[in-house]
C-alpha cells in the first residue's frame, strides 16, 4: 500500500523508510495523496496481533483520520504477506469489530486513550 | 431530552454493564451455549431500542427459543458500472435514517459500492409504475428499492449464532444468490469467493420453513476464538452476538452502527469511575473507623 499517508513513528534501524507496496495501483497513490492532503490531520495507531497473526514489527503508526478501516486492513494484510483466503479482521476495544467504511479518526474520537487509538486484528480463514 | 429521561437512559447502559459482566462470566470457552446467546440477543435488543436499530425478538412457542430479526430497506443503483457516479449519486439518493425500522434506509455513503449488477431500470417500480407509493426518497431513474431481511438464529451443531438472510424487490421478486453477491462489501468479496466451500448458501429457515441465505458459520468459532480469549483474560466483558454480528453484517451488507460498541464502552467507563469513587469511599471510610476505635 502507499505509504505516503502513513508513516511508522517509532524510529527503527532497519526500517529508516517506510515499506513500499509494488502492486498499489497508481489510481490508488493518487487517491491516497489527494486523502493525504485534504485530512493533514493524523492520529496515532497501536496495531496489536491477536491469536496466531504475526506481530508487526512496526506497531504504531500515524494514519490519516480519514483512512477507512478497510484501507488499514489490507494495508496489514499486504505487510504480513497473507494468503488470498485469509481474512483480516480488526477490533476495537476487544469487543466490536467497526464497519470497512468507518474512519479511523472517528474511532480515535471514541475509543482513543493517551493521544492512541488500539487497534487490535486477527487473521482467520473465517469463510467456507 | 428530558432530565429524567437523560437519568434513565444512564441507568439503563449501567444495568447493561452489569448484565453483561454476568453474560462473560456465564461462558465457558469460546463456544455459546442457547441460553447464553437468549441473553447475548437480549442485551443487544436494549440496546438496539435506545439505538432505535430496528430489531425485534421474534418468540417461537412462547418458549425462550426464537430468533433476532431486522428488516431493511436499500436503496440501490442499477448502473454498476460507473462507481463514480454511483458513489455521488447515493449520497444524494438516500435519506436519512429514521425512526420506523421498516423505513430505515441504509445510508451508503462514500465507497460502499452496493451495486444491482442484475438489474434493469425498467419496470422495476412495480406494475402501478407509481413513484408516490415508494417509502424511501429516491433521486430519479437510477436507484431501485430492496427490502432486506436479516435473522440471527442459534445452531445448536455449532454452538453459534448464524445469519440468514433474504431480499425482495417492492414488488416481492426475490432476489437471486448471483444478486446478493452484490451487496458483500468488497472488502470481504475477494476473500469470500476464494474460499474452497460456498460461504453463502441457500438454506431452508429451521424455524420458518422458507428459503433464505446464509452466512454458513462452520467457521464462526475459529474467527471468534482468539478475541475472546483475549478477552476472558482481562476480563473484559464481550456481548458475543454483538461482537460476531459486527464481523459477519458488513458481509451482507448489514450496517452495525458503531454506537452498539460506544455505548457499552461510555457505560464501562461510568462503571470504573464509580467502582474506583466508591472504593475511595470505602477505603475512606475503613480508615475513620480505625481512628474512632483507637
Amino acid at each position: 500500500m502507499s505509504d505516503t499517508a502513513e508513516s511508522p513513528t517509532e524510529t527503527q534501524k532497519e526500517e529508516t523508510q517506510p515499506p513500499s507496496d509494488d502492486s498499489t495501483t497508481n489510481d490508488e497513490k493518487k487517491k491516497k495523496k489527494l486523502m493525504s492532503k485534504h485530512t493533514k490531520t493524523r492520529i496515532d495507531v497501536l496495531l496489536k496481533a491477536v491469536g496466531d497473526t504475526p506481530i508487526m514489527k512496526t506497531k504504531k503508526w500515524a494514519v490519516d483520520r480519514g483512512r477507512t478501516v478497510q484501507s488499514l486492513s489490507q494495508f496489514i494484510s499486504r505487510f504480513l504477506k497473507l494468503d488470498a483466503n485469509e481474512q483480516l479482521f480488526i477490533y476495537v476495544n476487544q469487543s466490536f469489530a467497526p464497519s470497512p467504511d468507518q474512519e479511523v479518526g472517528v474511532l480515535f474520537d471514541c475509543f482513543g486513550s493517551d493521544g492512541k487509538l488500539v487497534l487490535h486484528y486477527c487473521k482467520s480463514q473465517a469463510w467456507g | 431530552m428530558t432530565e429524567s429521561g437523560r437519568n434513565c437512559r444512564k441507568t439503563d447502559v449501567g444495568v447493561l454493564y452489569r448484565t453483561l459482566r454476568g453474560v462473560l462470566c456465564l461462558m465457558s470457552g469460546c463456544a455459546l451455549n442457547e441460553k447464553e446467546f437468549f441473553s447475548c440477543c437480549q442485551l443487544l435488543l436494549q440496546q438496539s431500542e435506545h439505538l432505535r436499530d430496528g430489531w425485534s425478538w421474534e418468540a417461537v412457542q412462547g418458549s425462550e427459543e426464537g430468533y433476532l430479526r431486522k428488516t431493511v430497506l436499500r436503496s440501490v443503483l442499477a448502473d454498476c458500472y460507473d462507481a463514480q457516479k454511483q458513489t455521488e449519486t447515493a449520497s444524494d439518493s438516500v435519506s436519512p435514517v429514521s425512526a420506523h425500522p421498516i423505513q430505515e434506509l441504509q445510508q451508503q455513503e462514500r465507497t460502499q459500492p452496493v451495486v444491482a449488477t442484475c438489474f434493469h431500470s425498467d419496470g422495476i417500480i412495480g406494475d402501478d409504475g407509481d413513484e408516490d407509493d415508494a417509502v424511501c426518497v429516491l433521486s430519479e431513474g437510477s436507484s431501485h428499492v430492496l427490502q432486506y431481511e436479516y435473522h440471527i438464529l442459534y445452531s445448536c451443531s455449532y454452538s453459534a449464532p448464524v445469519l440468514y438472510f433474504r431480499a425482495f424487490t417492492l414488488e416481492g421478486r426475490s432476489l437471486t444468490l448471483e444478486d446478493v453477491w452484490s451487496s458483500v462489501h468488497p472488502n470481504f468479496r475477494h476473500c469470500l469467493q476464494n474460499s474452497p466451500l460456498t460461504a453463502i448458501t441457500q438454506q431452508e429457515h429451521p424455524l420458518l420453513g422458507q428459503p433464505f441465505f446464509m452466512l454458513h458459520p462452520c467457521r464462526t468459532e475459529e474467527f471468534m476464538r482468539p478475541v475472546l480469549q483475549e478477552a476472558q483474560e482481562q476480563p473484559r466483558p464481550v456481548n458475543y452476538v454483538l461482537l460476531w454480528l459486527s464481523v459477519v453484517g458488513p458481509v451482507v451488507g448489514l450496517d452495525v452502527p458503531l454506537k452498539y460498541c460506544t455505548q457499552l464502552h461510555l457505560s464501562s467507563l461510568q462503571r470504573s469511575t464509580s467502582d474506583l469513587m466508591s472504593s475511595t469511599v470505602e477505603t475512606g471510610v475503613r480508615r475513620f473507623a480505625r481512628k474512632t476505635c483507637k
